[in-house]
Parts: C-alpha cells; structure tokens; sequence
C-alpha cells in the first residue's frame, strides 16, 4: 500500500516553503507553455499570441484576432478542459478502485460513450436526445456493468478483473461501432472520428460546456476528495471513519462517467490522458486527494494542450487528432506502469 | 480452466469425451454443409450435389467449388488454429482469461499489417500474411521476455500482454489516421476480419503449417497434463517442463498469427473455444486440445457463414460478429469464473 | 511492345476466329475474349468507359446504392444492372452467378482478390482510384481495347474532346488564370483536392489556376487533405466549389457565420458552388466529365 499521506520530509523550513511554492509555479509554467504553443500554432502563418489582444474587441477585432478569438481559443480551451475533466475522472475511478490501472478508456466508459453517439446518429428514434445525454447514459452503463464483473458490488475488486471486464466492455461497444460502419460504407471515413479523439473543428460553445463540466467536476473532486482518502485506507476502515464505501463507489463512478460522457460527446474517446495524468500527480504531490485534485487537473490541462499543439505542428499539411498523439504517449505509459508497480501496490 | 482437480475427473467423464468430440465433428459437417449451401446467392440443392458429385445437370462450380468451399474449409481451419492456440496459452500461462488477444498476438500483427501496407504499398497484398505472422510473433514474443525476465505471475503476465497490445493499436490508429486518405478501406477489412475474397491459393498458402503445428501440439497434449504432476514427478518420468513449454508456447503463438495473417483480426475465438471445451469435456489436454479446436472451426467457420448468409450482397465480417458474441461471453466468464476457486488474482 | 501485342492480337483472332486476345493491364496480362458481352465492374470510374462504347455492365459494385452511379451513365446503358455489394467487399458469388466473360477490377481496391477473380471470368485490372483527367482518357482507350471495341472508344473520344473544347473556349473568358479550388465536404471534414488529383486536372483543363502548390507526390494521401478552417482560408481560393450530398448537413453551414471563411476571397465575393459529390468526386470518365463541365459552364456564368 502507498503510503496514506504525504508527510512532509524534515527539511528545513524554508526549503519546505520553496518546495511548496516551487511545484505549483512548475505545473503552470508548463501549462501555460503548452497553452502558448497550442494557441501559437494553426492553419493561418499571420495569426499569433498578439492577436489574443482583440480578445474583447467585439466586432471591430481584425481578422487574426477574430481568428484567435473564435477558433483558436475554443479549441485550446477544450484541450485544456478536456485534460481536466479526463483527468479527474481517471483518478476519481483510481481512487474509488483502488486500482493503479484504472482509468475512463480502461473501464470502457469511452467505448460506451462513443457507442451511445453512434447510435443517436443511427437508430431514428433516438435522434432527438442530445449527444452528450447518450454519451453520459451509455458510459455509465458502461462503467456499471464492468464494476459489475469485476466484483464491486459485491465488496471487493479484483485488479485482473476490473481491467479485463472493462476490454471486454470496450470491445463490445467498439465491435457495435464497427457494425454500424459496415452496414454504411460513407461512414467508414468517419470511423476514426468516434474510435480516435479529435478536437479539430470545436467551437466557443463546445468549450463552454466543457468548462461547465469540468468546473462541476472540480467541485465535485473536492467534495469526494476526504471519502477517496478513506477508500485508500481500505473498505473495513472507511467503513469504520463514517463512509460507505459503496456509497462513495457510486458517486465517484457516476461524476467520472459523466464528466467522461460529455468529453467524448465533444471530441470521441480519447485513450489513456484519464491514466497518465493522475499518475504523474501522484508521484509530484503524493497521496492526498484534496491536494490532488487541483495537481492533477494542472497536469491534465498542460498534458493535453502540448498534446494539441503537437497535433497540429505535426509535419505535413493534415493534422493528427489529438487522441493519437494521447495514445502513444499514454499506451507505453501503461506499459511502464504495469512492468514497475510493485504486486502488492494495490488492493 | 485445467487444474488439478479436473484432472482426476471420474471415469464417467472419460467416456463422455469420445462422444463429445463425435458429436462437435457433427456439429461441424452441418456448419461445414451451411457454408457450401448459403450465401449471397441461392443454390438449389439438387445443384449443390450436382457440383460437388461432378454430375451431369446445372451446376455452380465456381461459387461452390471456388468461394464456398475453401472459403469454409478456411474458416474451420483457422477456426481450429486459434482455438488451439487458445487452449495452449491459456494452460501456459495458468489464466482463463488470456487468449491470443489478450496477449498481444491480434494487435501486432495489425500493427505489422499496417506498416508493410504503408512501407511496401505495391507488395503489401502479397505480403500481409507474413507481416501478420510476423507481428504476431513479436509481439508475443516481447510478453513473453518481459514476462521471462521480470518473473511475472500470470495475473501480471496477462496485464503486461494487454499493455503490449496497446502499444501495437497506438501504433496501428497513429498510421489508420497519418497515411491514409478519406476512401481508406483495404486495411479496414483486414482490421475486422473477414474471410471475403479467400480462395484456395490462400488455403494452401497456410494449410499446411497450420496442419503440421496443430497435430504437433495434439501430439504434446499428454505431456502437457504431466505438469501438472509437479515439476519432481514430471521430471521423473523424463518430461523436461521448460522444453516442452516453450516450444508449446512457440506453437500457440505462431498457430493464431498465421491465422490472423490470413484472415485478419478474428477476435475471441481463442478465448472461447477452450472455456466451452472444458466445460464438455473437462481440463485434461489429451481431450481438451481436439475439443477446443473443433468448438473453434465451428465458431470460425459459423460466424463466415451468418456474416455472408445474413443481409446478401453485403458480408458482415466474421471478426465483428465474433466480436458481438465474444465480448458478451468473456463478461460472463468474468462473473463466473470468480466464484470459483483458483481464480486469477 | 505494342507491335509484339498486336500481332498477338492479329494471330489470336485469326487462329480463334475472333474468339481470345492478350489483353495487358496494371496487373499482367490476361486472355478476354473479343467481344465480351457480359461485363462486371467493380468501381465507378470503369462504367463510364463502357457506357461512353454502349455497353452496358451487367453487375456494378455500385456499394449497393443504385443512385450512385450518375444520369447521364444510366441514360446511355440503362437500368438493368445487378449490384454485386460493395466496391470495397464486392459479392463474389454474385459475380459469378451472373456469368461474367470479363471483369474489369481496380488495382488499390481489388489486387488481394486478382487472382479469385480471375477463376470467375477474365479480369483485366486499372488504377481508378489515383489517376488524373488525362489517365481516365487513357484508361478508356484501353478499356475500349480490352472489351474489343477500339474503333468506337477512339470515335467516342474524338467527339468527347470536341464537346470538352467546346465548353472550354465557351468558360475561357470568364475562367482562365482564376484561382479555383474543389473540395469535398460533410458533416466531419473538409477535404480538398490538390492539383494533381482528378477533379484539379479537370479545372486545369478549363484553365482555372490551381491553389494549393503543388506537391508532386500523387500517393492517395497528397492527392486529398484534409484541413481545418483556418488551412483552408489561408489559401484564399478565389472560386470555390463544393462537392456535397444533397440534403446533408455539411461544415460550411457551420462556418457562414465565421469572419475567417466570410474573408476567403469566394466567398467575399459569392463565388462558392455546390456541386454533387457524388459526380465529380465519385465518378470519373468521360460522360461524367462531360456532366461535370456543364457544371462548370453554370459556374463560368455565374461567377462575379
């Protein structure tokens, strides 16, 4: 077991202070560098980090604000907040599993989600209900029924398990999405839209609704952030400190799903970002959730705006969406994780 | 799962053995009959006969003599192989929930499909199945050495195989979305797995690799059981346990990439295959081995036959449809498996 | 080589009494018979040469949508084709139920499946899928030549360049040296067709300069971009035009209300055109070129 808190190593007080101070003007350097690069780079040569001067310019902003304004921006923003919301919601599933390997892609919440899309776009009678309603719905039953097979409702979740419940989830639900682009030849182009993250053509008003999410999200990690403390002391001892452990199960499992749904609703699953970031946390700021929160989605925001600006200073006239640029950071993360973590280091 | 326990089954199970497996090759020949009398076009059964029998009357030589019946020759054949090779890396690794997917196997010769593709776009129809041979054992050769070298348990082995296996689709979505354009569609239908287009030339091309391992690994059977013996005894009796593994593991990995390399990404039948024939006849590999490969030629060759009988002229490929029903399965052996004893931990 | 083919040719009629000729193509050379009446073909490009001679195929891999394939194609041969699936997974069995005597198969499509293909009926092979104007021309000649009517493709030809310049001397003064760029575009993207791609030649042809540079590669990914707003408006096309399908939402609807694409100087200057994506993206060929310039005509007429 990790150790329960973060206990501050006998430094001296002023190295203490510094090394406080030191971290978080870190994370938002890094943040705030990659946000840079992201807003930086685009289609148009002559539009660059002066324009987001006309940014409350209203209608008399040139042409490059107008750009940075109303393209650049948004898509920034939803890097930024899609790495936030991701995040959390990776170490909300973390926590609540007390699984190192836990994560929205892994449990199949994106998969899930994605199939909920796929379906509002196919099945008629669904076609009025709002994507990110079908998104959220279908994670959740997608993240029910793998905690389901990995035992959660009955006490006790076994690693192995939880992983390979939520494969075989996600396979399901991605062997549904193939279906459906079988049977629709034009829509094989669109298939790495709803199986590979893409943040190419949002707009103000998706970001907002990110923001939303991911401000909700916060709030919510906060609030759960003392019962996720006690989950990593163990079932009986939550238990024993006035929280249900299934109660907490629940509530983590169902702010994660829906702050997973509407990200996919906005961009498509993107893989591994809901893993990664959390892990990095962990090892900057230790175990304790209520710092945590705000550590991991710093990190979150900066991994997704570099992973954005990389998308598009990809050589070559095309982009890369966003998604492949998280998986192949994020896969051999995986792997890393799985080779190094101690057998024991899990419940 | 083979473990102790089900080895000492009774007599009684011994005698059932014979008969599932005379039952299961039944099973086959209607499957094996299904596929040369349903497809995108109807042929009347008097026709069908006519053809196969070289009478004289109407018949339909290419389409049941050069689609039909190698297609579904080909199906069971590889339906076989990835059964086996299921059955063989389940009971190597000790866990009832690997299969050649788990392990990486599908996913790097996905990968290595997709790199020929886009290195050697002009040979790259000639050469997938080899890349895809190629790939699959690469990738299963790398869990296998991670796995050899940090002396992993088999619930970690099985994580370092799917991890492995993320890589390799990374690397698969990285080329899908850098090096194709909008109208993409010849390593698509690979991705899926289908047995469209395959002929006799892709029969015979793995025919007779796929013929040599398997009986090779039916063969080994016996000695498999002796593991189980403990390593003193299987000893004793002149069974030199890593050898045999080894070369065990090297048949189960080279049986479901040649599969692959041929047919594409037909998932889950490896992991299903093995879990119904140990429910028929039980653990000892003597009798699981024939079992799992006959449950999976039906698997292969039935899922073929429903994906082409199901919405003519389109074929549903037979990799999504097992997709549909493996996915499912694989849940419900997650939440029974584990109310059983000697669950992976 | 020619003269080695011809006299081939010239030896295989006169010993078959017409019956078998060497036909040589992108994968080998295959034995067709000289007029072959039951044609399959597996990609749309081809149903154009042998509607431009009269023949009409008896199977189209037509993805299993008969609207597909385009008027002024099913004018000519009609409506009593079988659709054989998909152009990407064509039906072999119902190929070879309807008893082909020649296949006429893409190369990037359908190489996997030469050889079955090939057990069916004769199959002859093209490149549909990369060419430009001119190998869609040459491909014809020689699609003409494999179904055993050379004389009447040439004839076809002639009057199909007469028509073609016609219509260019027609838009020459209202089109040369303007910048035009072609795109397809849906729901998803925005995909735009470099120079060197079919529907670029074709603009070429009528004398529209082209916009994006040109890349000199004409692998699949080059000849098709995909590109985000912002790409697009730094190319500043001075006429677009807009492969859709009608009645599908498509991105510029989204964009009509953005500075950026309202700056592009066609739309400025109301000089964006929707087309059918289907005709000029899908087809290719001769008739549907011919379609595709009266498209262009209306637009040289239009244009601000």
């Amino acid at each position: 077991m990790r150790q329960v808190l973060a206990q501050d190593r006998p430094l001296g007080e002023g190295a203490a202070v510094l090394r406080r101070a030191a971290l978080p003007c870190l994370a938002l350097l890094v943040v705030l560098g990659g946000c840079a690069l992201s807003l930086a780079t685009g289609g148009r040569s002559d539009v660059g980090l002066a324009d987001l001067s006309g940014l409350f310019a209203g209608s008399g902003a040139t042409l490059a604000e107008q750009t940075m304004r109303d393209i650049r921006l948004p898509r920034t923003l939803c890097a930024v907040f899609l790495g936030v919301n991701l995040g959390l919601a990776g170490l909300i599933l973390q926590a609540v599993t007390r699984n190192a390997l836990a994560a929205p892609g892994l449990l199949g919440i994106n998969q899930g989600a994605a199939l909920g899309i796929v379906l509002g776009l196919i099945v008629p009678a669904l076609a009025g209900v709002p994507q990110s309603l079908l998104a959220v719905v279908f994670g959740l039953l997608a993240v029910a029924a793998t905690f389901a097979i990995s035992g959660a409702f009955s006490g006790r979740i076994e690693s192995l398990r939880l992983i390979l419940g939520g494969i075989a989830v996600g396979a399901l639900g991605f062997a549904a999405v193939r279906l459906g682009y079988t049977l629709e030849d034009d829509l094989a182009r669109q298939v790495v839209r709803w199986t590979v993250g893409d943040i190419g053509g949002v707009r103000m008003p998706e970001a907002l609704r990110l923001g939303a999410t991911a401000l909700l999200g916060i709030l919510a990690a906060f609030g759960l952030a003392q019962r996720l403390n006690l989950m990593a002391l163990g079932q009986a001892a939550s238990h024993g400190l006035g929280a249900d452990p299934m109660r907490t199960l629940m509530l983590g499992a169902g702010v994660a799903s829906v702050m997973t749904g509407v990200c996919v609703s906005v961009a498509g699953p993107i893989a591994f970002a809901g893993l990664v970031v959390p892990h990095l946390a962990k090892a900057l700021a230790g175990a304790d959730h209520r710092r945590l929160v705000l550590v991991t989605a710093t990190l979150g925001a900066g991994l997704m705006a570099w992973a954005d600006a990389g998308s598009k200073l990809w050589p070559g006239f095309s982009e890369i969406p966003v998604g492949v640029i998280v998986s192949i950071i994020g896969a051999p993360w995986f792997l890393a994780i799985v080779l190094t973590r101690r057998a024991s280091s899990h419940g | 799962m083979a473990d102790a326990s089900t080895l000492q089954s009774g007599p009684g199970r011994r005698l059932r053995t014979p008969a599932v497996l005379v039952a299961l090759t039944c099973c086959l020949l209607v499957v094996l009959a299904l596929g040369l009398g349903l497809g995108a076009v109807r042929v009347p059964a008097a026709t069908l006969l006519n053809t196969l029998l070289g009478l004289d009357g109407p018949r339909q030589d290419f389409i049941v003599l050069g689609s039909r019946l190698p297609r579904t020759l080909l199906g069971a054949l590889t339906g076989a192989a990835l059964g086996l090779s299921g059955a063989i890396i389940q009971s190597l690794l000790r866990n009832p929930l690997a299969s050649p997917k788990i392990v990486g196997i599908n996913s790097g010769a996905a990968f290595a499909v997709l790199l020929c593709a886009f290195l050697l776009p002009d040979a790259a129809a000639r050469l997938t199945p080899f890349a895809a041979a190629v790939g699959g054992v690469v990738a299963g050769s790398v869990v296998w050495l991670m796995a050899g070298r940090l002396a992993l348990d088999a619930a970690r082995l099985t994580l370092v195989g799917i991890a492995v296996g993320f890589v390799m689709e990374a690397g698969v979505e990285f080329l899908l979305v850098t090096q194709t354009g909008p109208e993409f569609s010849a390593p698509l239908v690979w991705l899926t797995g289908s047995l469209w287009g395959r002929g006799w030339t892709h029969l015979w091309s793995v025919a007779p690799a796929l013929g040599g391992l398997m009986a090779l690994a039916l063969l080994m059977s016996f000695r498999l059981d002796l593991q189980y013996l403990g390593p003193q005894r299987a000893a004793a009796l002149g069974v030199r346990l890593g050898l045999e593994r080894g070369m065990l593991l090297v048949i189960g990995v080279l049986l479901a990439a040649l599969s692959v390399g041929v047919v594409g990404v037909v998932g889950f039948i490896g992991l299903m295959a093995p879990h119904i024939a140990a429910r028929l006849v039980g653990g000892r590999h003597r009798a699981l081995l024939p079992t799992a490969a006959l449950v999976g030629a039906i698997l292969c060759a039935g899922a073929d036959v429903a994906g082409r009988a199901l919405m003519p002229p389109i074929e549903i490929s037979a990799g999504i449809l097992t997709a549909l029903l493996g996915a499912p399965f694989f849940i419900w052996l997650l939440l029974t498996e584990g109310r059983r004893p000697g669950a992976p931990r | 080589m020619r003269t080695i083919l011809s006299a081939l040719a010239i030896i295989g009629i006169s010993a078959t009494a017409g019956f078998a000729r060497d036909v040589t193509h992108a994968l080998g050379t295959t034995e067709v018979p000289d007029a072959p009446q039951r044609v399959v073909v597996l990609e749309f490009s081809f149903v154009d040469a042998l509607s431009a001679v009269g023949l009409a195929p008896v199977g189209i891999a037509d993805d299993n949508k008969r609207d597909r394939i385009q008027s002024v194609l099913t004018d000519v041969i009609g409506d009593d084709w079988t659709s054989v699936g998909t152009r990407k997974t064509p039906s072999l069995e119902v190929i070879a139920s309807l008893q082909p005597d020649l296949i006429i198969a893409d190369k990037t499509r359908h190489e996997a499946i030469y050889d079955t293909l090939g057990q069916i009926a004769p199959t002859v092979v093209y490149d549909s899928l990369t060419g430009d104007y001119q190998d869609v021309l040459e491909e014809a000649t020689r699609i003409g030549e494999a179904v055993g009517r050379a004389e009447e493709m040439a004839e076809f030809q002639r009057a199909h360049a007469a028509r073609m310049e016609a219509i260019r001397d027609e838009v020459a003064d209202s089109v040369v040296g303007r910048a035009a760029q072609f795109g397809v575009i849906n729901a998803n993207g925005f995909w735009l067709h470099s120079p060197q791609s079919y529907v670029g030649s074709l603009l070429d042809y009528f004398g529209f300069a082209p916009v994006m540079s040109p890349s000199g590669d004409d692998s699949y990914g080059e000849l098709y971009q995909q590109v985000t707003l912002e790409q697009a408006s730094e190319l500043e096309p001075a006429v677009l035009i807009l492969g859709k399908i009608e009645g599908e939402h498509t991105l510029d609807l989204d964009w009509a209300d953005e500075a950026l694409w309202q700056q592009i100087p066609a739309v400025r200057d109301g000089n964006v055109f929707d087309v059918s994506s289907n005709l000029w993206s899908r087809s290719r060929g001769m008739l549907t070129a011919e379609a595709t310039a009266r498209d262009i005509r209306e637009i040289a007429q239009s244009l601000k």
